[in-house]
């Protein structure tokens, strides 16, 4: 295959399909279930079940600590391991627009390769089609993700009860950052990288260290404000943070200060919050400090009775004040 | 909690004296406030109310129109900072000008609107300019460039305001101001001063910290409690007393004084900026002689009383019914640093 960039040729179906398939995802996805045949055969493992989809859309494609193809593996990951599956396996989508740079698709399908090898999940089965130039913005991934949930996992958005710790699992608002710096819009300049992680390890350590845990959700688009609020609301609870232990970041402290953001507000894509009962609280945290993602994990709050679907901050200066609410987000494709 | 917040808190929650009434001249002081929940701090003798200085919320409302009218009737790409896109016309804002087709395009900077226009020579582009001291300069800043590179397609529509006429105009709407730490970063100190000396105008400048702002609320409660009018700078950190001279410098080179309207406080002598004659071919009223367009308020908005400190934010009809920041009735409800959208956004209860 001599050509540099992707044409609308190699999403005919053809000769040119299957040369791009053969060099770029049989390449780094090879593994024994990899599918040629029109889906994947799987054989069936035991207990429940739980399959997750998510697109990437992120611009630009490449960011500081990872690019769009490292991320559309680590959202699916992340999203199955909130409710304690293991993930087993993945399908990925990919729309390509005409004119993308092969070497550029390599590179993301490596990251892929990469991210998918550290968790251990399989890539099965894949799609390409190709978009003219103008039609799409470089490359878009669609991943679905099946994993296997763990007998003594029972999370959901909903259990959240009077009593519990909530937990980041690291400093908030990274991957955001990193993007908004990325495109340049603002000339600032900053060294910042996103937090984009696969998680499973460390839900795994999680359950290892307590099988107590209420709530994990990943804080993705709308930061760990947006997850507080629609835990608040989900479980009828309150939720009290304490302002000065939510750990951020100081270049992401820097950037919010400049522009005006709150960090609870910027996206995350390797950050777990946490509900579960405070006296398994130190246990998690002790846990997550062990893994190679949530070394700044920590306590930020509780849940209360009172002030149900609210979110109420103490500050730095000892009073009491309302987490604004969520405004919808702050930027387009962050991720 | 450090040292220096303690004992500024103490200062503040223990105060027993007279009623006083102190404004927070800047919006994001309103902002910061409502953060940090300061507020709640307050013993009920103590009265902080929010000012007029947020640039947003003091732009009359024809001057969204007057912006409506560029984009629409004469075609201009409007380059304007994010927040005024969503601020109420008489008929429709920016953004409902932009549903109309209108070519309406948010920037962080004056200077972003120049490689707007050097990018797009067969287009005319206009730019927002408002706002007070702060960011008058990159305003100024960005006419000098485009004249220095010849542009033909670049104006400004002007409603620049300036500080120090404002505090004149509000002399007696409180016991004392926390003026803005970086308006007068740039203006320096004389005014504030001469405020004191001559019309014993009281207030401090303030940083914007927790310890800076309640610093600076410490200081002013202590020293109204003596009874003498006072000024004090606050946060010298960043405030000299002569101010940015270079700043000032190129202010004055490309802008000069004119009577400005307010939102709420109505036509104030003296205290907008618009484009010098040397600059006439950059200033948008002008270059399209733009008719007289005069802006109608919704009825209903207390905005201007809000500004004044005459009313609370939640002592209006339409607060949080009508208007909430998704759909604002009124400027204050648009800006982060808008009195109602802090009201709003931060209230507890």
């Amino acid at each position: 295959m001599s050509e540099t960039t992707v044409t609308l040729a190699h999403g005919a179906g053809g000769r040119q399909t299957s040369e791009l398939i053969a060099r770029v995802f049989q390449a780094h996805f090879s593994n024994p279930e990899f599918t040629a045949d029109d889906a994947a055969v799987l054989p069936q493992p035991g207990g429940r079940l739980a399959m997750s989809t998510d697109g990437f859309i992120v611009s630009p494609w490449k960011f500081n600590g990872g690019n769009i193809g490292k991320l559309s593996i680590c959202g699916t990951v992340n999203d199955l391991s909130c409710m304690g599956a293991k993930p087993l396996y993945m399908t990925c989508g990919f729309v390509i627009e005409e004119g993308f740079p092969l070497d550029d698709l390599e590179e993301i399908a490596a990251a892929m390769e990469k991210t998918a090898a550290e968790v251990g999940v399989k890539i099965v089965a894949g799609d390409t089609k190709v978009a003219g130039k103008g039609q799409c913005d470089g490359v878009f991934i669609t991943t679905t993700g099946i994993g296997q949930i763990m007998e003594h996992a029972h999370t959901s958005g909903a259990y959240a009860k009077p009593g519990d710790a909530v937990i980041v699992s690291g400093d908030v608002g990274r991957h955001g950052c990193t993007i908004l710096i990325a495109r340049d819009d603002f000339g600032i300049g900053s060294d910042v990288d996103s937090d984009c992680a696969p998680l499973w390890g460390t839900v795994e350590r999680m359950f290892e260290a307590t099988d107590q845990i209420h709530v994990i959700r990943d804080a993705t688009r709308g930061g760990v404000g947006t997850v507080l609020y629609e835990i608040a609301e989900q479980s009828n609870v309150g939720i009290t943070l304490d302002a000065p232990s939510i750990p951020v970041d100081p270049r992401v402290k820097g950037v919010c200060g400049m522009l005006g953001l709150e960090p609870l507000y910027l996206a995350c894509e390797g950050r777990l919050v946490i509900f579960a009962p405070q006296e398994e609280a130190q246990k998690l945290v002790d846990a997550l400090h062990e893994c190679p993602y949530s070394r700044n994990a920590a306590v930020i709050g509780h849940v209360t009775a009172e002030h149900a679907g609210r979110v109420v901050m103490e500050t730095e200066i000892g009073t009491q004040t309302m987490l604004p609410q969520p405004k919808g987000e702050l930027l387009p494709r962050i991720c | 909690m450090n040292e220096t917040i303690r004992a500024a808190r103490e200062i503040i929650t223990g105060y027993s004296g007279r009623p006083l009434r102190i404004m927070e001249v800047c919006g994001t002081h309103t902002h910061e406030i409502f953060r940090l929940g300061i507020r709640g701090l307050l013993p009920e003798s103590i009265d902080l109310i929010s000012g007029p200085g947020c640039p947003v919320c003091v732009t009359a409302v024809g001057f969204i129109d007057e912006a409506c009218w560029l984009a629409l009737e004469q075609g201009c790409i409007v380059c304007t900072f994010g927040d005024l896109i969503r601020v109420p016309g008489t008929e429709m804002s920016l953004a409902g000008a932009r549903a109309k087709g209108a070519d309406v395009r948010p920037v962080y900077s004056p200077l972003d609107a120049v490689e707007i226009a050097k990018e797009n020579p067969d287009r005319q582009v206009a730019f927002l300019a408002v706002g007070f001291e702060t960011t008058t300069p990159s305003a100024c800043l960005a006419a000098k460039q485009a004249k220095a590179a010849g542009l033909k397609n670049f104006s400004l529509l002007t409603a620049n305001k300036t500080m120090p006429n404002a505090y004149q105009a509000l002399v007696g709407s409180a016991d004392a101001f926390l003026y803005p730490g970086h308006v007068n970063a740039i203006t320096g100190n004389a005014v504030c001063q001469r405020l004191c000396e001559e019309q014993g105008v009281s207030g401090v400048v303030a940083g914007f910290t927790a310890a800076e702002l309640l610093t600076a609320m410490a200081v002013t409660v202590k020293l109204l409690g003596e009874g003498k009018p006072f000024f004090r700078n606050c946060y010298p950190r960043v405030v000299r007393d002569e101010g940015n001279p270079a700043a000032i410098r190129l202010m004055e080179e490309v802008m000069e004084p004119c009577d400005s309207e307010w939102r709420g406080l109505g036509m104030i002598p003296g205290s907008g900026m618009k484009l010098r004659e040397a600059y006439a071919d950059y200033d948008a009223r002008i270059k399209y002689h733009m008719p007289v367009i005069t802006g109608r308020p919704n009825p209903a908005c207390r905005c201007g009383d809000v500004l004044q400190g005459k009313c609370r934010p939640s002592d209006c009809k339409v607060f949080g019914k009508g208007c909430t920041p998704l759909h604002p009735v009124g400027a204050c409800m648009v800006s982060d640093e808008g009195a109602c959208a802090a009201y709003y956004q931060y209230a507890t209860n």
